[in-house]
């Protein structure tokens, strides 16, 4: 079991914070010397892994992550840039073809801050109100002006959709958001089942943590690739960004006309697209309805298998979360599942309209879609390319995800069912495109150790 | 006999290539450069002999050197692989190739020692038996149908999801009636043609999207 | 217009055609291992659950492994130089479907034993895992395909078995449906979707290699 050091990993990289406000400034690094400044001011401020003690929660975080041209433009030797693993040094719109940012995913369509690549450094202020998110930002802005060594390209909003004046994990199709984040070996979490990997005989166990942090064994039994010197990766990880447009109107019209077609009517519809009802219950778990005491017990709301389904009736063969999260789908112990996994972080932006009001696909409305993971070659890129925009190997061939593929319009999404007419057979054909990409790119997440030697300019390769 | 697999052959040749030091461009670049202009599609001459599955060619140049402490050595030969795996028999398969494709026979192994041309198919096939190289082990996936079975099911495959898309929710009478015109269609189907991008389609379906 | 070029793209790269990808690798052994290396696979030929994991990862159309001795390489005429060799060598051919690195990292991590028991007599082998030593070796004994034809590159080997299910399917409800009542087709229409409702995948283009 690897002893990690929480108070040299930033708290981002650790554990979601669950607050309800967040923006992510964007920035462009400035000369050399002055963007070392600017970050040397900040090392006081951001949040380490370290655990609060109940009364002494922060109002709000600091979080600091930096594209490859971003490390480049703080002047790190060439021999460490071009250890950094290959993708990250190509950055996310380079990947296209990999990841089927194509046709309107494709950088053309992408936010002009995005597709213009000027983005050096990801700056996240998260926050328990909206007051100190204002104040937090607000300082910021301060020490990139006192420093001159960082310019606002631009603030994204994200935040908690609010309910009944609390904020919720819903997101803007309506699906309850937030279960199932890996547990991995060191992280001070108690291990929920469901979050891990499945062992011989049926329990949930941490994964490796080098799965989701650099510098320690991942499930291969290996170091994960990592920039050299090992102090700069050493407790560091990668995120892939990503501002992921919903088409609300489109998907609440597509769920209404396909939900009066379908025997178990629009709800099991919607639950049937994800895996999980829409506040939550795992539809495998419950298959005839949501239960809100699975939900309530994380306990209960992500132990399940897929052994006692495999054709798909309870839980459909290309559902979301059957794609992303096998689990025991794809037999041999989990061995081609262990090295797939992402630890998601992600919040909706964009004003919430409740179902049954009038909606437009053009309003700003989505999800800041977040993964951490060692490698994301081998973890997210693999997931996106092979189990979302595919689909042979859960056997569905060239089959898309429903949700969130990058649907043409010919694209189908079968519900495998049984004779039962609540649960028919049903084949959801002309698939249109609900999920769009504006944007987004590849960042690095240093230690505290590796911010202090890009800092000081004392990043030493050998 | 660890060439089949069931009903499936695979078949392992390695042909020595001509070395000629006269010659401006050697027997091998040729070969590749012809190799590298073949069509790979339904106009591939493999497309014709259509009991094949999956057929390789390979120019292997040499060996190779796997670092210290192993030892190097080199071919003095190069060699062409011909790596395919194809419906039942061998003795079928050679008379095919010799009798439906001779120019591309010619083509290629023309640049090979000892090749005695198609028109004689016994010399032809005695020739290709000398080159064979015994298949120590073979997996084959799917053994028990032939090329044409297992295209026409793809395209019944397609054909089916594209029917129940259409269908779906109309009267059973309805579903009955088109479900037989679909059978007729597909009973009534021309053979598949192996190796394109419409291999696994009904000839009449149009697709403008892909 | 951007998926025509990765088609055409793709089309261009030899190893690959469609969803298929044809490697070759060849490694060199000690002539004293090769008697192991076929008793190795003798065993794994005779006991068939060794060949279950083979079957169950779904990767593969067709895979052999050709042992050649040293001084069993075609020698077609006396004007061909007698090939000089210390080593046998192990011919390995493969057509899986999946990327490079999906291909080798599965078989690393479920198949490890069985690649150990093949390889382990080929000089320099490091083991299948740690998968990066297991990968570079693979680079440097793997060999380009120059010729590589398909006659379903658009369906993985997934796509053809359940191809074959769904056929089956079809040919069984075919002979019942049409002299059914429409009340007793609709009973016998729903058992069918049931039988078929997981191999309707489509076939299509395979993602981009990495």
């Amino acid at each position: 079991m690897s002893e990690i050091d929480v108070s040299d990993i930033q708290g981002f990289s650790l554990k979601g914070y669950n607050f309800p406000c967040a923006r992510y400034l964007l920035l462009e690094l400035l000369h050399h010397e002055a963007a070392r400044d600017f970050v040397k001011a900040l090392l006081p401020v951001i949040t380490t892994g370290e655990r609060w003690d109940i009364d002494k929660k922060p109002m709000s975080t600091v979080n600091l992550a930096f594209t490859h041209t971003g490390l480049v433009q703080l002047q790190l030797p060439m021999v460490s840039l071009l250890s950094f693993p290959v993708e990250f040094q190509q950055g996310m719109k380079a990947r296209g073809d990999i990841l089927y940012d194509t046709g309107k995913n494709s950088p053309k369509h992408w936010d002009p801050v995005w597709k213009e690549g000027r983005v050096h450094a990801w700056l996240a202020v998260n926050a328990r109100t909206a007051e100190a998110l204002e104040e937090r930002c607000a300082a910021m802005q301060q020490l990139m002006t006192e420093t001159g060594g960082a310019r606002l390209l631009q603030g994204q909003d994200a935040g908690a959709i609010y309910l009944n004046g609390r904020p919720s994990a819903k997101e803007h199709f309506g699906y309850t958001d937030g279960f199932g984040n890996p547990d991995f070996k060191g992280a001070e979490r108690v291990c929920v089942p469901g979050q891990g990997k499945l062992t011989g005989d049926g329990r949930w166990e941490a994964l490796a943590t080098g799965e989701f942090l650099l510098g320690y064994a991942d499930e291969a039994g290996e170091l994960p690739v990592a920039p050299i010197p090992h102090l700069l990766g050493r407790n560091g990880t990668f995120m892939v960004y990503r501002k992921l447009h919903q088409n609300v109107a489109t998907f609440r019209d597509y769920l209404d006309a396909q939900g009066k077609l379908y025997g178990g009517g629009k709800e099991k519809l919607a639950a049937k697209f994800v895996g999980r009802w829409r506040d939550g219950t795992p539809i495998e778990l419950s298959p005839d309805g949501p239960e809100a005491s699975i939900v309530a017990d994380n306990n209960r709301n992500t132990d399940f298998t897929y052994g006692g389904d495999p054709a798909g009736a309870r839980c459909p063969i290309g559902a979301h979360l059957r794609r992303v999260h096998p689990r025991d789908a794809f037999g041999f112990n989990g061995g081609l599942v262990n090295r797939r996994r992402i630890m998601r972080r992600g919040l909706p932006y964009g004003e919430f309209v409740p179902e049954g009001q009038p909606v437009r696909d053009e309003d700003e409305r989505g999800i800041i879609f977040m993964a951490l993971n060692a490698s994301i070659f081998r973890q997210f890129e693999f997931v996106q390319q092979q189990w979302v925009e595919y689909g042979n190997d859960s056997h569905q061939g060239n089959d898309k995800e429903p949700l969130v593929g990058n649907h043409d319009g010919t694209g189908k999404f079968m519900v495998q069912g049984t004779a039962d007419p609540k649960n028919p057979p049903f084949l959801c054909g002309g698939l249109p495109q609900f999920v769009e990409l504006r944007g987004g790119d590849y960042f690095f997440i240093p230690s505290l150790t590796a911010l202090a030697m890009i800092a000081t300019g004392t990043v030493d390769p050998r | 006999m660890s060439n089949q697999s069931g009903q499936v052959y695979g078949l392992t040749i390695l042909s020595p290539i001509i070395e000629d030091d006269r010659l401006d461009i050697c027997h091998s670049m040729e070969l590749r450069w012809y190799l590298g202009h073949l069509p790979r599609d339904h106009k591939s001459p493999f497309a014709q002999i259509s009991s094949t599955y999956l057929a390789r060619l390979v120019v292997m140049d040499d060996v190779v050197y796997v670092g210290a402490p192993a030892c190097e050595e080199h071919l003095k030969s190069h060699y062409l692989v011909f790596e395919t795996n194809f419906d039942w028999d061998l003795e079928t398969y050679l008379t095919r190739l010799a009798r439906e494709t001779p120019e591309f026979v010619d083509a290629v192994w023309k640049h090979c020692v000892g090749y005695p041309g198609v028109s004689d198919i016994a010399a032809f096939i005695a020739y290709m038996k000398k080159c064979q190289v015994e298949t120590t082990f073979f997996f084959a996936d799917v053994n028990n149908r032939t090329v044409q079975k297992s295209l026409e099911a793809l395209r019944t495959q397609s054909a089916l999801a594209r029917f129940i898309a259409k269908h779906q929710g109309q009267s059973p009478a309805e579903v009955q009636r088109e479900f037989g015109r679909l059978l007729h269609a597909i009973a009534h189907a021309p053979p598949p043609i192996p190796g394109g991008d419409e291999s696994d389609r009904m000839p009449q379906e149009n697709r403008p999207h892909e | 217009m951007i998926r025509e070029a990765r088609q055409h793209t793709i089309t261009k790269m030899t190893n690959i055609n469609g969803k298929a990808y044809a490697m070759n690798a060849i490694t060199p052994m000690k002539p004293w291992k090769t008697p192991i290396l076929k008793l190795a696979f003798f065993v794994l030929g005779a006991v068939k659950p060794l060949q279950k994991n083979l079957k169950d990862l779904s990767f593969i159309h067709f895979a052999r492994w050709v042992v050649i001795r040293r001084n069993q390489f075609p020698r077609l005429s006396d004007r061909q130089p007698r090939e000089e060799l210390r080593y046998d060598y192990l011919l390995f051919f493969s057509n899986f479907n999946g990327t490079w690195n999906q291909y080798i990292d599965a078989f690393s991590a479920v198949l490890s034993q069985g690649l150990d028991l093949i390889w382990r007599w080929s000089e320099k082998y490091p083991g299948s895992r740690p998968v990066t030593g297991f990968k570079r070796y693979i680079s440097l004994v793997q060999f380009d395909t120059d010729y590589y034809y398909n006659a379903y590159p658009r369906a993985a080997t997934n796509d053809v078995k359940a191809a074959l299910r769904v056929q089956d399917a079809v040919d069984q409800f075919a002979r019942a449906s049409q002299s059914l009542s429409p009340a007793e087709f609709e009973k016998a229409w729903l058992e069918f979707l049931v039988r078929v409702q997981s191999d309707l995948g489509s076939t299509g283009v395979a993602p981009v290699g990495t």
